[in-house]
């Protein structure tokens, strides 16, 4: 059985999209720009609010440092998001509007795969670079803090990237989801509002909801929908906002954020393949 | 993440040899039809929109649906090889078809099989060997050269780097579009963009291809081009074709086999001589005669006469009567040449439409027709 | 003017309002989660400065009854949520989703044309379909509006205003809208000179997020070393979202109140005229173009 290269067709995309964006140079830096500076006004407000505060939640170890890895951290992730998966996911609801998703169907490959990697949107992944900048700087910060008793090594870092890896996956299968509730709703133009609600959840440390109602939303975000395990986990692993000792709860969270990552994917296939068989190909 | 076909080695074979044959005589040319469509139906939703505000608002709370019977009760065979066309009025179903034989859409009941392949399974096996073409929409990445697009075409249809190079130049050269391959497509024009359209559906050398109006919008030398690259095309490769169009120069330039779909339903089945047999009666004579004008007033008493610009006269005649009134006007005028012919083939299906219409009035008063499956 | 012109006139717009209702009406699914998702943001701020106030207030008073004690730039924790409830209030008005790169898109593809060709002035239709779509708006989220601001009645610990402040409140409100609406028109048109609008839009957002009060009380904007909080005084932005809530939160009180409504209707002024001249002039560089 001939089977086409996965690796092969998507760093054609990669490619495509690298050639697409250098034709339109200026574009490419305004976005750069742009996404930036929409980074920097995160910042600045969590430095206004640091001016007020000296941390998030009486106890919950999220000092300015500490957050700021956090923030580099939802920066990295979003980026990821935003460079392979956001663009191709409003297209998809656009190709479902057009019909254009005929074509995509009539590939002998994944349809999935061939909806989820078309565009490579090169610029976004400024923020995940300016997001490592800071990290990096307020580790270094961290690291040399006497009063902080951190436990960091090489396995850190390879911990981090793999609990970020889990976390782009968990985020791109919500989207995937939402982005084929599409072929039933006719349009979804509210799919990037809707992206940018869910993923307001995901945004600040899990400790701010452990309260009252907040309850409840913690535990439908970590367990049900689990996209606080998404930013948490990798941020918990560098910042360490409780110092460098790994209880249970923080095992427990990682295991989360592995099963969350299968799990997710495998519910965003199925969800994927139900609403393919609604799809009804508009005329042109 | 990613849906590997596990089908092992053991098929790779299988394919290879169905490939090899298939250019020639397809193994199941002997066996059965390529394409094997029985009592196919599709219906579609549509959502009945009221007019007015309070309708609207309404609506936000209960909605009334139509339903819209886009194919009805289909059956067709294809051979292999052939290259058939699918007529018919705007909305009458060729699209869906086409869509139902592509596996794009599923459809309500019936059966359909493309060269012993549901379609709508969407088998890799089956999408690597067929193709489709829409003339409405492009496929090709609308800001990069079509050389680009091409090339993803090759991975993912896994076509070999030396047989792919191979079609390609070969397509490009047929088509006259080697040297616009390094231009972004949104700077083709429309016939060049519909060229490179049908090379990115023919890289991977499909055994059936599908054409959904491929020369839609074009001017008068593209649509030529293109016909002529089809007939070069299958004669060479002696795939199976199917095309729907609105051009009937299209259709008679290519198509051996006509399938008139109607309101979902089949009408017609035959060559285009058939057509014009079966729904059409008349002849068109043309006749110059010699001598002064004034034998004309004679003729010009005929039925139907179409047009009179002495020392000619056109007039259209039942086919019965041809002989018969030929023979008396030969007695009675000194007729220099006689030229009898069909009508326009536009005209007889114009009224192949109008009739397959008249014959069905109206969907909803018949609930059992326009059944939900 | 004879009255069958203004006749003629209402009646289009009439029309044209029918349809722009009816547009709005067709994609039901969508708006309904719209509306509702509009406020989960809000949800997680009063998370988040639950959390924050909690560091600054005095121990064992986050749980209380009446939330952590402590005070945030004059802000007491029900007085921060009521202050995000209202400003979402002012944004429902101010808000002009699609509007700038709507026109910036009919200058692009040459669908201007048509408001060159017909006796109908484009900024008027658009004006009347917004206001269409916002009363549509405001049917289907009105239901969902109250059930949240009676939900969280207890955070408007002094309750209603009285009647003066009302009206100022509810004035900024419809001034709002009209500021919102012309400010981004004029925005769009600028498509006139630069076809690529989409970052002066992106610009526009990042300032309208940061100096109108979307994100956090202007109070909150540091002194030193630029001093922002007086520069944000002198900018349109704050009567997108700051200004109504402040009023109907008594953070802007009697004579400084009246000014800032006087500031309000003249920044509308201002918008409509440079949006008239903007659109006489594009249309003249449009034309004079030849398209």
């Amino acid at each position: 059985m001939i089977q086409p290269s996965y690796l092969n067709v998507f760093l054609t995309f990669a490619k495509n999209s690298m050639i697409r964006d250098m034709s339109f140079r200026m574009n490419f830096i305004l976005q750069c720009i742009s996404s930036l500076s929409w980074a920097a006004m995160n910042y600045g407000l969590f430095l206004i609010i640091y001016q007020f505060s000296d941390s998030i939640g009486r106890q919950t170890g999220w000092g300015e440092s500490e957050f700021f890895i956090f923030l580099g951290t939802i920066w990295i992730i979003n980026s990821l998001i935003q460079t392979f998966f956001m663009a191709n996911a409003t297209e998809f609801s656009e190709m479902i509007r057009t019909g254009n998703l005929d074509f995509a169907l009539l590939k002998p490959i994944d349809t999935q795969f061939l909806i989820s990697f078309p565009r490579v949107n090169w610029a976004q992944l400024a923020n995940a670079f300016l997001g490592l900048a800071v990290i990096i700087f307020y580790l270094h910060q961290l690291l040399n803090d006497p009063s902080k008793k951190m436990d960091f090594s090489i396995w850190s870092v390879f911990a981090y990237v793999f609990f970020v890896f889990c976390g782009t996956v968990v985020m791109y299968s919500v989207m995937i989801i939402l982005a084929s509730t599409s072929i039933w709703m006719g349009r979804n133009q509210n799919l990037h509002n809707f992206w940018f609600y869910i993923t307001n959840f995901y945004r600040y440390p899990m400790e701010i909801y452990e309260r009252g109602i907040g309850w409840a939303l913690w535990g439908t975000f970590t367990f049900v929908v689990p996209i606080l395990v998404v930013s948490n986990v990798p941020a918990r692993v560098l910042a360490q906002p409780l110092g460098g000792h790994w209880g249970l709860w923080d095992w427990t969270l990682a295991t989360m954020s592995v099963v969350a990552a299968a799990g997710s994917l495998w519910v965003s296939r199925c969800v994927f393949r139900v609403a393919l068989k609604s799809y009804r190909s508009a005329s042109s | 993440m990613i849906a590997l076909d596990y089908s092992g080695s053991l098929s790779f074979s299988n394919l290879a040899q169905t490939r090899l044959l298939a250019c020639k005589h397809p193994i199941y040319n002997l066996a059965m039809s390529i394409i094997e469509i029985n009592h196919l139906s599709k219906s579609y939703r549509v959502y009945q929109k009221q007019e007015g505000v309070w309708a609207s608002i309404r609506g936000l709370f209960r909605r009334e649906y139509r339903e819209v019977q886009a194919v009805r009760d289909i059956s067709l065979q294809v051979e292999p090889g052939e290259f058939v066309a699918f007529l018919g009025p705007n909305g009458a179903g060729k699209t869906t078809t086409l869509k139902l034989l592509s596996g794009v859409i599923n459809p309500d009941s019936g059966d359909c099989r493309v060269m012993g392949h549901v379609p709508w399974e969407r088998e890799n096996e089956y999408r690597r060997r067929f193709a489709l073409v829409m003339g409405q929409k492009n496929q090709l990445w609308w800001d990069l050269p079509a050389a680009e697009s091409f090339r993803l075409n090759q991975h993912i249809y896994a076509v070999p780097l030396d047989e792919f190079d191979r079609t390609r130049d070969e397509l490009c050269e047929m088509l006259d579009v080697t040297h616009l391959l390094g231009q972004p497509v949104r700077e083709l024009s429309l016939g060049e963009r519909m060229k490179m359209e049908l090379i990115a559906a023919l890289l991977h050398s499909p055994e059936v291809l599908f054409l959904d109006e491929p020369t839609i919008g074009l001017d008068v030398v593209a649509q030529h081009k293109i016909q002529q690259f089809l007939k070069a095309y299958q004669e060479e490769r002696k795939n199976t074709i199917v095309l729907t169009s609105h051009y009937m120069k299209d259709i008679q330039a290519l198509c051996q086999r006509v399938v008139i779909i109607a309101q979902g339903s089949i009408f017609h089945d035959g060559s285009l001589d058939d057509i014009i047999d079966r729904f059409s009666g008349d002849k068109i004579v043309t006749l110059q005669i010699g001598g002064p004008d004034e034998v004309f007033q004679g003729l010009r008493k005929l039925p139907n006469v179409l047009e009179v610009e002495p020392p000619r006269i056109k007039f259209r005649i039942g086919r019965d009567d041809v002989a018969r009134t030929l023979s008396d006007i030969l007695s009675t005028y000194a007729v220099e040449d006689i030229v009898v012919e069909d009508p326009p083939i536009e005209e007889v299906i114009a009224k192949v439409f109008t009739d397959a219409q008249g014959g069905q009035v109206d969907d909803e008063s018949h609930p059992d027709i326009a059944g939900v499956s | 003017m004879d009255a069958t012109h203004w006749y003629g006139r209402a009646t289009l717009w009439w029309t044209f309002f029918q349809i722009s209702i009816n547009e709005r009406l067709v994609y039901r699914i969508d708006f309904v989660i719209g509306t509702l998702m509009r406020f989960l943001p809000t949800l997680t701020q009063v998370f988040l400065w639950w959390a924050i106030f909690d560091a600054v207030s005095s121990a064992g008073s986050a749980d209380s009854a009446s939330g952590p004690d402590g005070k945030i730039a004059g802000y007491t924790f029900s007085g921060m949520i009521a202050y995000y409830l209202m400003v979402i209030i002012s944004r429902a008005f101010s808000s002009m989703p699609g509007l700038t790169t709507g026109i910036a898109n009919q200058v692009r593809n040459g669908e201007i044309k048509k408001f060159l060709i017909q006796p109908v002035d484009m900024i008027g239709c658009l004006l009347v379909q917004r206001v269409a779509h916002k009363l549509v708006y405001y049917l289907i989220a009105a239901l969902p509006f109250a059930l949240v601001f009676w939900m969280c009645g207890d955070f408007f610990v002094s309750g209603w205003p009285p009647p003066d402040v009302m009206f100022v409140f509810i004035t900024s409100l419809l001034l709002s809208f009209l500021l919102g609406f012309y400010l981004e028109s004029c925005i769009g048109l600028i498509a006139f000179w630069f076809l690529e609008v989409t970052s002066l839009t992106f610009i526009y957002m990042l300032l309208n997020f940061l100096l109108s009060g979307h994100m956090f009380p202007l109070e909150l904007l540091p002194t030193k070393p630029i001093d922002l909080r007086g520069f944000v005084e002198f900018m349109p932005f704050k009567y997108l979202a700051y200004f109504p809530a402040a009023v109907f939160l008594g953070k802007v009180e009697g004579a400084e109140m009246w000014r800032g409504l006087v500031m309000e209707v003249m920044w509308v002024l201002f918008f409509i005229l440079l949006s008239r001249w903007l659109w006489s002039r594009g249309v003249k560089r449009y034309s004079g173009f030849g398209g």
